[in-house]
């Protein structure tokens, strides 16, 4: 009797089990040849009625689109876009993969992974897609190991924002186009005050992504490299890479640099806007939260005179997974119609992004974007000093994580920074070795 | 005899109404819903994660069986091992200080003065509290340049302290700020076993000519023992699955510093594509912490005096 029981328990649990695991992800191809999409995206509506805009222009061009194609809905999901891989990667364990996902740029190698993913490579030569409208550093980035897997959603690169009422109070002549790093630091350590709590500079130091993507920039510029040409060894532990720590290094020992463990909390940005900050770096998506400050933007310094300025960009993409034919069919319609000039321009103008398509910026609506949003412009321009890109790798992640540990272990002077930096490619080397899982 | 032949001869229709009407199906029935959660949300994983370990994997490729190459690689892995040395630490902090902690605090709490429970209250307040909302009151009190603490230990001439962005101290500030949010918990576990002290005893032990500390010795210790049992086991499985204050606060650093077990699994399996490997991380934490759990087990049945 009771082994009975057990057993018709046990079936009824199996049973269950099998019944909620076949529930649909809510996009389907409806027998009236209506297709529902899922496109996740890490927007949110408005209130505040500040952080809206990416919404609501989305939505709009949603909108736009319905109308012209009215058998194709889109339905979008928020996402949080720093969890966009781990949801995805959760989501496709299920067979709940979105149609179209947002992902940033050092997402792709992980995503290329994904046999569901669709494979852009032949599509993106329709002229429609204009893909040689994108930037070199967008299209590395949509790339994995030679294959097309993203449509650039967003480009944006770090240049150097300033104090200009902090740099006129110190007599310092604001930023030029030629600066050196070597200026930089003059400047950060005349405005810095330990008494009213003023650094020259602020640098994010949580050893994340946002650590070491601004770490890169600076490494590029000194000449140095990630990995070597074959991407099989780490090379940022060349003389080039220890130019660039030291200076971080010893900007931090004169306390000119201010080391923010948290940049995820806005912390920087708090104290760039109430005057406590000299400068920063960082992106166009800042510029909003810089109210208070009479703020200038500059392109990043090089470490010589007539250096290139070189930058970094962090372009993020759309995705599409594959839910059968139709969906695909429709997704890519609907991507096509998204990098349309005359929607990119219209989405630049309503949320300050950066147009991911250079001919946007030869638009005769353009004129307006720098006025709308000051600074924005010089963003637009400096996406012509991103030279190269992360290496589209599956280790690069596992990578990033050394390097990032490693810099801030540097910049507490708990290791030299060329200790530091043979730690990490000893680290990076033996991931690189090994395949990636 | 007769009832043998009697019970062979039923109908079917009498066994399925005796199962249906067995008190069994309708326990189980009961227990189902809990049941069920236990298994898709307990069992599933723990199988899965046990597949994942001998896996190379980063979820969303087709993996690769690569037998203990996973739990090899474990021994050579400076961050495994200092990640351990962290949780070790920490748990060594943890455990006692909170539970001494809530044992003093109950005491006071456990007599009769004015606002007893306004004071009871406020103590369990932070158990309450959700992490992420202590983690950044604690991220602005005890920030370096800015915060409040700082301020008024710069008013009587100390500091400024680096606490969470200090390499040196950011495990010890993690420490500090778990004890206080989890002190209300012990404390309420005490209160309840202090109460259940019975009068009879206390009152013996009294006309015995017993001051307060012999009374606290002899009586009230002792009689705590299962309460202390439990906050002990329950505090170190907690304490070496530390994760939340570690991802909100300190993201692991500064550098390494604060790099505990469970938060370096989190990074290996959803940031760095390396699934495999830190299902097996997992596997070693679940393993260390059962033969914990059991030693303290198998320690307290030695020590612990159960009253009935």
């Amino acid at each position: 009797m009771k082994r009975l029981g057990v057993a018709a328990s046990i079936a009824f649990v199996l049973l269950a089990a099998a019944c909620g695991g076949s529930a649909g992800s809510g996009g389907s191809s409806a027998p009236n040849g209506v297709v529902n999409l899922v496109l996740w995206m890490g927007y949110t509506p408005p209130p505040p009625a500040s952080q809206g805009a990416e919404y609501e222009s989305l939505k709009g061009i949603i909108a736009d689109f319905t109308r012209l194609h009215p058998k194709i809905h889109i339905r979008m999901e928020y996402v949080d876009n720093d969890y966009a891989l781990q949801k995805v990667t959760v989501a496709l364990q299920g067979g709940e993969q979105p149609d179209i996902s947002y992902q940033y740029g050092t997402n792709m190698p992980q995503v290329a992974q994904a046999p569901e993913v669709v494979n852009l490579t032949k599509i993106i030569k329709q002229p429609a897609y204009g893909w040689n409208d994108f930037t070199p550093g967008e299209r590395d980035v949509a790339t994995v190991g030679g294959k097309v897997l993203g449509i650039p959603a967003l480009v944006d690169n770090l240049a150097v924002v300033y104090n200009k009422t902090l740099f006129a109070q110190h007599h310092l002549a604001p930023p030029g186009p030629d600066w050196t790093w070597s200026q930089l630091v003059a400047d950060a350590k005349a405005i810095t005050d330990p008494a009213k709590k003023i650094f020259g500079l602020t640098f994010p130091a949580d050893g994340s992504e946002t650590t070491v993507w601004e770490y890169e920039a600076m490494l590029w510029e000194a000449g140095g490299h990630l990995l070597n040409s074959s991407g099989s060894q780490a090379a940022f532990n060349s003389p080039a890479g220890v130019q660039a720590l030291t200076l971080l290094r010893q900007m931090q020992a004169a306390h000119s640099l201010y080391l923010d463990f948290h940049p995820d909390a806005g912390q920087s940005e708090s104290l760039f806007n109430s005057g406590h900050l000299g400068m920063i770096i960082t992106g166009p998506w800042d510029l909003s939260s810089f109210p208070a400050v009479h703020y200038g933007v500059q392109i990043m310094p090089s470490f010589s005179p007539g250096g290139s300025h070189q930058t970094i960009s962090g372009p993020d993409n759309w995705v599409v997974f594959n839910n059968g034919p139709a969906r695909v069919k429709a997704s890519l319609e609907f991507l096509q119609y998204l990098v349309q000039p005359a929607n990119l321009l219209k989405n630049s103008l309503a949320t300050g992004d950066l147009p991911t398509r250079l001919s946007v910026q030869k638009l005769p609506g353009f004129a307006a974007f720098n006025k709308k949003y000051p600074g924005a412009g010089l963003f637009a321009q400096n996406l012509h000093n991103v030279l190269q890109a992360r290496p589209q790798i599956p280790q690069y992640p596992r990578i990033s994580a050394a390097l990032g540990r490693e810099i801030v272990a540097a910049l507490l002077g708990q290791a030299s920074p060329q200790a530091a930096l043979n730690s990490a490619a000893q680290q990076a080397n033996s991931y690189l070795a090994a395949p990636a899982g | 005899m007769t009832a043998a032949r009697a019970a062979a001869s039923r109908p079917r229709t009498h066994r399925i109404r005796r199962i249906l009407e067995s008190d069994h199906l309708s326990g189980w029935a009961f227990a189902f819903p809990a049941v069920f959660l236990i298994f898709v949300f307990g069992i599933v994983p723990l199988i899965w994660s046990a597949l994942l370990s001998f896996q190379q994997t980063n979820l969303i490729s087709p993996p690769h069986w690569i037998g203990v190459a996973n739990f090899r690689a474990l021994a050579h892995d400076p961050l495994f091992r200092q990640s351990v040395t962290h949780s070790l630490v920490y748990t060594a902090l943890f455990v006692p200080i909170s539970v001494a902690g809530g044992l003093f605090t109950a005491i006071a709490l456990n007599r009769k003065i004015r606002g007893v429970r306004f004071y009871r209250t406020a103590v369990f307040v932070p158990v309450i509290l959700s992490t992420i909302a202590t983690a950044i009151m604690f991220l602005w009190l005890l920030d370096p340049n800015f915060g409040l603490v700082n301020f008024l230990l710069g008013r009587i001439g100390l500091g400024p302290y680096g606490f969470f962005d200090s390499a040196t101290g950011a495990l010890y500030s993690i420490v500090g700020m778990t004890v206080w949010g989890w002190l209300g918990f012990d404390v309420i576990v005490y209160l309840a076993a202090l109460q259940g002290i019975p009068p009879t005893l206390v009152e013996a032990a009294e006309i015995d000519g017993a001051r307060t500390w012999g009374m606290f010795r002899n009586i009230t210790l002792p009689l705590l023992g299962p309460a202390t049992l439990f906050l002990v086991v329950w505090s170190s499985i907690n304490a070496l699955q530390l994760f939340d204050e570690v991802y909100f606060l300190t993201k692991g650093g500064p550098g390494t510093a604060t790099y505990v077990v469970v938060y370096y699994l989190y990074s290996l399996a959803f940031n760095d594509g390396v699934a495999g490997y830190a299902a097996a991380i997992a596997y070693v934490l679940l393993v260390a912490i059962m033969s914990l759990t059991l030693v303290q087990l198998w320690v307290g049945r030695r020590l612990v005096y159960y009253s009935s």
